[in-house]
C-alpha cells in the first residue's frame, strides 16, 4: 500500500515535484504500510537506533542529508465527527528526508550506501522490493511518495555540506581569533598559513 | 514528551489533522499559493529550519503486494512537520500567535480546530494529534537555524578573505585579519 499522491507540482531538473524544492533544499516524504511482524519489530528497531546510533553514523556519510525521521502512525487522534474514531487497519510508517541534489541520485546513495539499513527500515513494509537494484526501489518509492503542498527552508541557498563545513570552520577559527592579536606578526602569518591549509576543504 | 522527538537541541514535531469534507482542494490551493504571497509563513518562526504541509488524500493499495485487506483513510488528513531549535512549548507558542492569520486558512479547515485557530487553544489541538517520531536524524543537531546563519556568512567571509589577502605581507595580513575576524565569536 502506499499514498495517494495530491495533484503534483511539474517534476524538475532533480527528478521531484516542483513544491518538493526551495532553493536548494528538497522534501520527500514517503508512506508505507508495515506487516504485522514490523509492529513490534519496528518499535525495537527505533529504539536500538536511538541507543546506539551506528546506522545514523553512516547517514552522516551521505552529507546531503540536512534531517530526516522515520515515525509509526498507527492511531490518528481522534477529533470529533464526521472523523472515524479507532486505530488503522495496519500501522503506517512515515518517512521523510530534507536533502539537496537530485532525487535519483538521493535514492542511489541510500540503496548503496545504507543497503542493511534500508532492509531493515522498510523491510516490514508492503510492497519493499529490496535496495537493489535501484530500479525497483525507486519505482517503490516513487508510487508511495505524496508531493509536498508547501515546503520551508531556513537557509535554501545552502547545502547540508556548506553548513557542515562552515560549522567546522568556526571551530577552528576561533582559537585563531582569539590568539591573533597577541601575536608577532610573523607568527600570526605561519599561523594563518597553517590555518587555511588546515580549513581548505572547508572553503 | 518522548525524547525520540529531539536530537541535540533539534526538535522533530508531526501533527496529523484531518481535512474537513470539502474543504481539500481549498486548503491545497491555498498552500499552493503561499509561495506566491511572499516568504513562507514558516520564516516568522525564526527557529524553524525546514518545514512542510502536505495533504495525504488516501492511501493506494496494490493487490500484487499481497497485502490481506484494502486500508482507506476515512478522509483527507494535513500533515504539518517541523524541525526546529529548542522546547515544543515554546515553539508551539510562537507558532500559534505569528501564524494566526494563516493558521485560520489552514488548521481551520480541519475538523476539530478550535474557532479561532489561535493562541492556547490552536496549541492543545496541535498537541493533541501529534505523532511521536521514532527515529530523528540531524545531520547538525546542536546548531540552531541562527548559528547556521551566522557560520554560513563567516564561511563567505574567510573565502572572500582568503581571495583579498593573498600577497599581504605579515603585518598588514594582521590588521587586516583582525579588521575582519577581530573580537567577533
Amino acid at each position: 500500500m502506499s499514498v495517494q499522491a495530491s495533484s503534483g507540482g511539474p517534476i524538475t531538473a532533480t527528478g521531484t515535484g516542483s513544491r518538493n524544492h526551495h532553493g536548494q533544499a528538497i522534501a520527500i516524504t514517503v508512506f508505507s504500510t508495515i506487516k504485522w511482524w514490523g509492529r513490534v519489530f519496528l518499535p525495537l528497531l527505533f529504539l536500538v537506533t536511538r541507543r546506539l546510533p551506528r546506522l545514523t553514523r553512516t547517514l552522516r556519510k551521505l552529507s546531503f542529508i540536512h534531517f530526516a525521521r522515520w515515525t509509526i502512525v498507527t492511531h490518528p487522534a481522534y477529533n470529533g465527527p464526521p472523523q472515524r474514531n479507532g486505530k488503522l487497519r495496519y500501522p503506517h510508517m512515515y518517512f521523510e528526508s530534507n536533502f539537496n541534489g537530485g532525487w535519483e541520485e538521493y535514492i542511489d546513495a541510500f540503496s548503496h550506501i545504507l543497503t542493511s539499513g534500508m532492509t531493515a527500515f522498510w523491510g516490514s513494509s508492503y510492497g519493499f522490493p529490496k535496495p537493489l537494484p535501484t530500479a525497483l526501489f525507486k519505482a517503490y518509492i516513487q508510487v508511495n511518495e505524496t508531493e509536498a503542498d508547501h515546503y520551508y527552508s531556513a537557509y535554501p541557498q545552502a547545502t547540508s555540506t556548506m553548513i557542515q563545513r562552515a560549522l567546522e570552520l568556526d571551530a577552528k577559527l576561533a582559537p585563531l581569533k582569539l590568539e591573533a592579536e597577541r601575536m608577532e606578526p610573523g607568527a600570526f602569518a605561519v599561523a594563518y598559513r597553517n590555518f587555511l591549509t588546515d580549513v581548505q576543504h572547508c572553503l | 514528551m518522548g525524547s525520540s522527538n529531539v536530537t541535540g537541541q533539534a526538535y522533530a514535531f508531526m501533527a496529523m489533522t484531518p481535512v474537513k469534507p470539502a474543504e481539500e482542494a481549498a486548503l491545497a490551493d491555498y498552500l499552493h499559493r503561499l509561495r506566491d504571497r511572499g516568504p513562507s509563513p514558516l520564516a516568522k518562526l525564526e527557529r524553524t529550519h525546514f518545514g512542510r504541509f502536505l495533504i495525504v488524500p488516501d492511501f493506494h493499495n496494490d493487490s500484487s503486494w499481497k497485502q490481506r485487506r484494502e486500508e482507506h483513510l476515512d478522509m483527507p488528513y494535513l500533515i504539518f512537520t517541523s524541525n526546529f531549535d529548542g522546547d515544543l512549548d515554546s515553539y508551539l507558542d510562537e507558532l500559534c500567535e505569528q501564524l494566526a492569520p494563516e493558521a485560520k486558512e489552514i488548521w481551520g479547515r480541519c475538523v476539530g480546530c478550535p474557532e479561532s485557530a489561535k493562541g492556547a487553544a490552536l496549541k492543545t489541538y496541535l498537541k493533541r494529534n501529534q505523532i511521536d517520531t521514532g527515529v530523528f536524524f540531524a545531520a547538525y543537531g546542536d546548531a540552531t537555524v541562527a548559528t547556521v546563519k551566522r557560520r554560513l556568512g563567516q564561511r563567505e567571509q574567510m573565502i572572500e578573505f582568503a581571495r583579498t589577502s593573498q600577497g599581504l605581507g605579515a603585518e598588514a595580513l594582521q590588521q587586516a585579519f583582525l579588521e575582519r575576524f577581530g573580537g567577533t565569536s
